[in-house]
């Protein structure tokens, strides 16, 4: 059994529609550059922010009432995807849909408010209304309400790569059991304090204007796969794991050697987000793909760490589509678990 | 210690999924490792189960000066021959949700040298929270401590599960499920569901959970901790108490596992998931979600409720997960199966509970008795289960039924069953 894509889509910092945000990504922009400061020290981080407006319509709806920005984009994204696949969600719908929520860091912005509060006023100021959102799948449980799906709902948390082993996820599921589709989504939100985790990682870059150093970005996506759809996803590979970063390259090497299997492909779609994934990753694509156009999605919309690999999914499809291409690899590095890549074809 | 055969990993982790019309496969478990507040491993787990130990003691980890609730489970010291072998890896750069699990994966080579996972399905809800505090707290201190680094490389959860592969000579794709405090039955069913249709021959699986300050305070906020006695299913229980710990299971397709001779613990036959849209903490009153997950279970087990010998509840102790949860447990399967709620002993363990809680389902499978359900005085009216009060009991188990429910509405179930030929 093949899984297909059969709808797409996005919340990003260059805005939210499929053919828009295609656009300006291919035609260079970048998303807009904003700062966090840290209120303890003054010590200001770059980032790339979604713009709450942009979801807004979201939160009319009562359960997201006291939610957190990444469940807001979640939602809009995987809305966005299911009307892209052109699917009204009813009961008789939703009983065949089942939803995988991609997270790397999760609802940062609850977690750190939260931990302030019994750090600066103690355990017993600690509120209650912000503690159910901390936890990791908070927002593939209201994705989940607002579509009504009563069956499987899964939420993983992994490194970078997460979105592709969510999609992994999905397949299988797809493969095993009674459904017809299944909602694959990766969301991420920004907070001051992981932008110094990220910064004191040496992942991210000091400066607005660097080079070096990934942007962290806000963002979601959202891949509707399922049996019938217009994009093939022949070959999912589930990762090959890496122990230190040393190992990194021959997991790569490893990862887009069995997709690839041999064949070519038009389109590499990059995970390059100015840190050492993307020597890595040039070294692999000029060995296995050498011919290939390379996009690399990151430059324009940061990086979105668990919503990163399927922004670069529905880059690839979009791409495909506007470019007349029949192939793209999606290739996905992340910082400190495994090395991942997924094949899309136009079917035959 | 085995060496990974790249090979043969690349060629199964690539097969396409089976389609669910393909012949099922059965689902053997050829070995377990855990560890929780009840011990070190198997047998000196299985021993405090026998005996109803409390293990449920003051928190001396941090400050709870300033909570309602001040006991959790936490896992007891090591042995000398194990921390010596801990220390050989350099404990220090280890958070100690990495050293459980590893531990977990210890036992499990040990039981079995030859197993080789071709994937890693682990359930977890908190990575090494506690150093994501320390960094935290470190910035509001505006201290910038060399230990930073250490922090945030151990922070996430994929390392610990990474840790343990490495530490076992085990190399394979990993996925961590964040299920709330389903994550680990989830963890189990899924992998279950990978080996049973042919898409894996051989999955690692489990969960691991370690207490932190932060998520004790936010179950004390909700005021779903007790101060008191964690008394699950009992008319006068007043809530939970935290746990802690790792557990892991080798699953493998049985006739694979008969031809190389792999003793065979006990079967996984069905598994149920299911999610409740009410709240994002509160399960629906009537029981919809839980019943929804159980009667899956079964369903895909194939599986009458009258053939279960034993339940394994989620059983906080909480007022509204029992009273959901009983109402379930007496919807499907009426008052004649003993149920338990291990919870009484060890505290709710989170991420790491439904793995844990499989382990003790194998035991008790292996062992042929029912873990008690300690601290138990008066039934509660409204659920008239069968419990198995206060004392563990000798009996006929030949099939079992572990659940857990967690935050968000996720219900999962399981059915194990002992190994017939």
């Amino acid at each position: 059994m093949i899984s297909r894509i059969a709808g797409l889509g996005w919340v990003t910092p260059l805005g939210m529609g499929l053919d828009e945000v295609w656009t300006r990504i291919a035609a260079g922009d970048a998303a807009e550059i904003k700062t966090i400061a840290n209120p303890e020290t003054g010590r200001a981080h770059p980032y790339a922010p979604v713009p709450l407006k942009m979801v807004e319509s979201v939160g009319r709806n009562p359960r997201m009432r006291r939610s957190s920005a990444i469940s807001y984009f979640a939602v809009a994204a995987g809305l966005a995807a299911l009307e892209n696949a052109g699917l009204a969600i009813t009961p008789e719908t939703a009983a065949k849909t089942a939803l995988v929520f991609a997270i790397s860091s999760g609802g940062v912005i609850y977690t750190r408010k939260f931990y302030e509060q019994i750090v600066k006023q103690g355990a017993n100021a600690a509120s209650p209304l912000l503690f159910p959102e901390t936890v990791y799948n908070a927002p593939a449980s209201h994705l989940a309400a607002h579509l009504g799906i009563n069956g499987a709902s899964y939420t993983l948390v992994g490194d970078s790569s997460v979105g592709l082993a969510a999609l992994k996820f999905g397949e299988q599921l797809l493969a095993m059991g009674n459904l017809d589709r299944v909602v694959v989504v990766g969301s991420e939100e920004m907070d001051w304090v992981l932008c110094e985790a990220y910064r004191d990682w040496r992942l991210t870059r000091p400066d607005p204007a660097g080079k070096s150093g990934a942007l962290l970005a806000e963002g979601a996506a959202a891949v509707v796969l399922a049996r019938e759809g217009s994009i093939d996803v022949p070959v999912i590979h589930p990762g090959v794991p890496f122990f230190r970063r040393s190992e990194a390259a021959s997991a790569f090497d490893r990862a887009i050697a069995e997709t690839l299997a041999g064949r070519s492909v038009d389109i590499v779609v990059g995970g390059a987000n100015g840190t050492f994934v993307d020597r890595i990753e040039r070294a692999g694509i000029s060995a296995h793909c050498p011919d290939a156009e390379c996009i690399f999605p990151k430059r324009a919309l940061g990086e979105a760490l668990g919503a990163g690999a399927l922004m670069q999914v529905v880059t690839g499809a979009l791409a495909m589509r506007h470019q007349g291409k029949t192939s793209a690899l999606v290739s996905s590095i992340g910082f400190n678990q495994q090395a991942s890549c997924a094949l899309l074809q136009l079917p035959p | 210690m085995p060496v990974a055969d790249f090979g043969a990993l690349a060629e199964n982790s690539l097969r396409m999924p089976a389609s669910s019309t393909s012949k099922l496969c059965r689902v053997a478990i050829t070995a377990a490792g855990v560890v929780s507040p009840l011990g070190h491993g198997m047998e000196e787990t299985a021993r405090s189960l026998r005996e109803g130990r409390d293990c449920v003691a003051p928190v001396t980890r941090f400050d709870v000066s300033r909570t309602r609730c001040k006991t959790a489970g936490q896992i007891p010291p090591a042995g000398a021959e194990l921390d010596q072998r801990l220390r050989a890896l350099r404990l220090a750069r280890f958070h100690p949700a990495s050293i459980s699990i590893i531990e977990a994966a210890w036992e499990v080579h040990a039981m079995d040298p030859f197993f080789q996972p071709e994937l890693t399905v682990v359930g977890a809800t908190g990575g090494g929270m506690s150093y994501g505090e320390a960094f935290y707290k470190a910035q509001v201190e505006k201290r910038r401590p060399r230990e930073r680094a250490m922090w945030l490389a151990n922070y996430l959860p994929q390392k610990a599960v990474l840790d343990a592969q490495e530490a076992c000579g085990f190399r394979s794709p990993s996925q961590i499920i964040a299920n709330a405090c389903a994550s680990g039955t989830n963890a189990v069913g899924h992998a279950f569901a990978l080996v049973r249709s042919g898409t894996c021959r051989r999955v690692l699986c489990g969960g691991y959970d370690i207490i932190s300050e932060m998520v004790f305070v936010g179950f004390d906020s909700l005021q779903a901790s007790t101060p008191e006695k964690i008394r699950p299913f009992d008319k006068d229980r007043t809530g939970l108490a935290l746990g802690e710990g790792a557990a892991l299971l080798a699953l493998e397709e049985w006739d694979s596992a008969r031809e190389r001779g792999a003793s065979i613990l006990a079967e996984i036959t069905g598994y149920g998931i299911s999610t409740d849209n009410h709240h994002l903490t509160q399960p629906h009153p009537s029981g919809i979600g839980p019943r929804r997950a159980m009667e899956r279970a079964l369903a895909d087990a194939r599986r009458t409720p009258a053939e279960i010998d034993y339940i394994n509840a989620h059983g906080t102790a909480t007022a509204f997960n029992d009273a959901t949860e009983g109402v379930a447990i007496f919807e499907v399967f009426g008052s004649r199966a003993p149920v338990s709620s291990t919870k009484s002993m060890m505290g709710h363990a989170l991420g790491a509970a439904g793995a844990i809680e499989a382990v003790f389902s194998v035991l008790a499978l292996r062992d042929q008795f029912l873990p008690p359900n300690i601290h138990f005085r008066e039934p509660d009216p409204a659920l008239p289960l069968n419990v198995v009060a206060n004392e563990s009991r000798a009996a006929r188990v030949r099939r079992v039924v572990s659940h857990s429910f967690g935050f968000g509405g996720a219900n999962a179930s399981i059915v194990l069953e002992e190994a017939a030929p």
